[in-house]
């Protein structure tokens, strides 16, 4: 069921209803609910089925409490939408001018406040010689900076030559608790959870093909968690977030 | 790719519904805002926080127990409703269940991943389900106050009161399998299959 390649087992009407409801009702366990979520894109059936019990569960809703939302939480989301279009209208810019995107990662850098400027230094460098060096290929390529969450610090650069091979490289130290271990992970906008691309070892490149993956899209998130020295037990992040940044066409 | 002429038109018409909807919340058309924030309209957005964010809110707050992780879900959740309005197709069910059915099931994606996953070895869960199936007396009473909700009132009613408890234990609290046979005093396997044949009778009763 797990096995990412193998298409799974068409399901009968009955079935397809009765996965339909329990997913609506939301008793799956977290790995039932990603195959569904799987299935969904190829399944016209199941689509249709999730949507009729949606649509009979949804009134039930109103017998809830509503909660008032504190202040703050609209102007997160707008927030949040003005970034993303801030770098969409950039995305627009470096099409016509070819220094746009250093405009932009300084730009996004030195928004983060009291992000150390050696780091600062160091990123811009390498998005320089990527974005402006010898060996330019016409094909769409795509930078990540990998900051701290207080954005204090850059600590990773995720670099694709292509959108199906991708290089995590290390730009500072970190030192991993004993019994623990880094483990790298991405997730695009419209996928239900991230996907582990496995451990990283502190100060060591990596080269990593996304073969099993869609390919690499704008704004794909990227993030580097601390987990136990095995790894996650589940399929996606259970410690805390290390390092974190999302990806740029360039 | 925006067209302002035509969608600066279809938005007044959306405002005169919203003045209407004021005094009646449910008539307010989240189909047309829908449309209109795939066209780029910030407003609309707002219009839907507006009317269904303390609602939505709510029903998150119901499933994932803290108010801090809900209302971060609330901003996932309008950050998606933005990002994936052109994909809202209203041949397949109204724009509130739609909104609703994105916030749900990030809570639950959450719930289920993050904090429930308590698990108990075999010989436990048996002790616990043989302890449950003496102890479980017969529980007639409804938990929820679910009647003159929606058109599935009707094949509701024609479940036992347990039944529908299991049902809306799941869909209100949030609760998976092993929590609602807890929340229930009864062994797990008569939970699930409770709720299995639960969705098959509504089934059988709306076809």
């Amino acid at each position: 069921m797990s096995d990412h390649s193998a298409s799974p087992p068409p399901l009968g009407p009955e079935e397809t209803d009765d996965l339909a409801g329990e997913y609506v009702l939301g008793t799956l366990s977290a790995e039932q609910r990603l195959d569904v979520e799987r299935r969904l894109p190829e399944d016209p059936k199941l689509q249709e089925a999730i949507w009729a019990w949606e649509r009979r569960l949804q009134p039930y809703t109103a017998m809830v409490e509503p909660v008032t939302p504190s202040n703050r939480l609209w102007q997160r989301i707008t927030r949040t939408l003005d970034d993303r279009e801030t770098s969409r209208s950039s995305a627009e810019e470096r099409a016509t001018h070819p220094g746009g995107l250093l405009n932009r990662l300084w730009h996004d850098l030195t928004l983060w406040r009291g992000v150390s400027l050696a780091s600062i230094i160091v990123a811009i460098g390498l998005a320089a010689t990527l974005a402006l060096g010898p060996g330019q290929t016409p094909s769409s390529r795509y930078l990540v900076v990998l900051m701290t969450p207080q954005h204090t610090q850059a600590g990773w650069i995720v670099q694709a030559s292509s959108p199906r091979r991708i290089s995590l490289k290390p730009i500072g130290t970190f030192e991993i608790p004993p019994g623990k271990a880094l483990e790298f992970w991405t997730k695009a906008d419209d996928w239900s959870g991230p996907v582990s691309l496995g451990l990283v070892e502190p100060g060591e490149t990596r080269q990593l093909s996304l073969d099993d993956l869609p390919p690499l899209e704008d704004n794909q998130l990227f993030e580097l968690t601390l987990e136990d020295d095995s790894g996650s037990p589940l399929d996606r992040p259970t410690g805390p977030i290390q390092f974190i940044g999302r990806a740029v066409e360039l | 790719m925006r067209c302002l002429s035509p969608s600066g038109v279809r938005f007044k018409e959306v405002r005169v519904t919203d003045d209407v909807a004021a005094s009646n919340p449910s008539a307010a058309d989240h189909g047309a805002l829908l449309e209109a924030c795939a066209r780029g309209e910030r407003q609309a957005l707002q219009q839907l926080y507006a009317q269904e964010g303390s609602r939505l809110l709510g029903v998150v707050v119901r499933i994932v127990g803290d108010r801090g992780i809900a209302e971060d879900i609330i901003h996932d959740a309008f950050v998606n409703i933005w990002n994936k309005a052109h994909t809202f197709d209203a041949t397949r069910g109204s724009g509130k269940t739609w909104i609703f059915s994105v916030a749900r099931h990030l809570a639950l994606n959450h719930v289920r991943t993050r904090h429930r996953e308590v698990t108990v070895d075999d010989e436990t869960a048996d002790r616990l389900d043989a302890e449950r199936a003496q102890e479980a007396e017969t529980d007639m009473q409804d938990h929820f106050d679910w009647l003159g909700h929606g058109d599935l009132d009707r094949c509701l009613a024609q479940l036992a009161p347990e039944r529908r408890n299991c049902l809306f234990h799941a869909y209100v609290d949030g609760f998976s399998h092993p929590e609602i046979a807890t929340r229930m005093n009864r062994p797990l396997g008569t939970v699930k299959a409770w709720i299995k044949r639960s969705l098959a009778a509504l089934r059988e009763c709306l076809s």
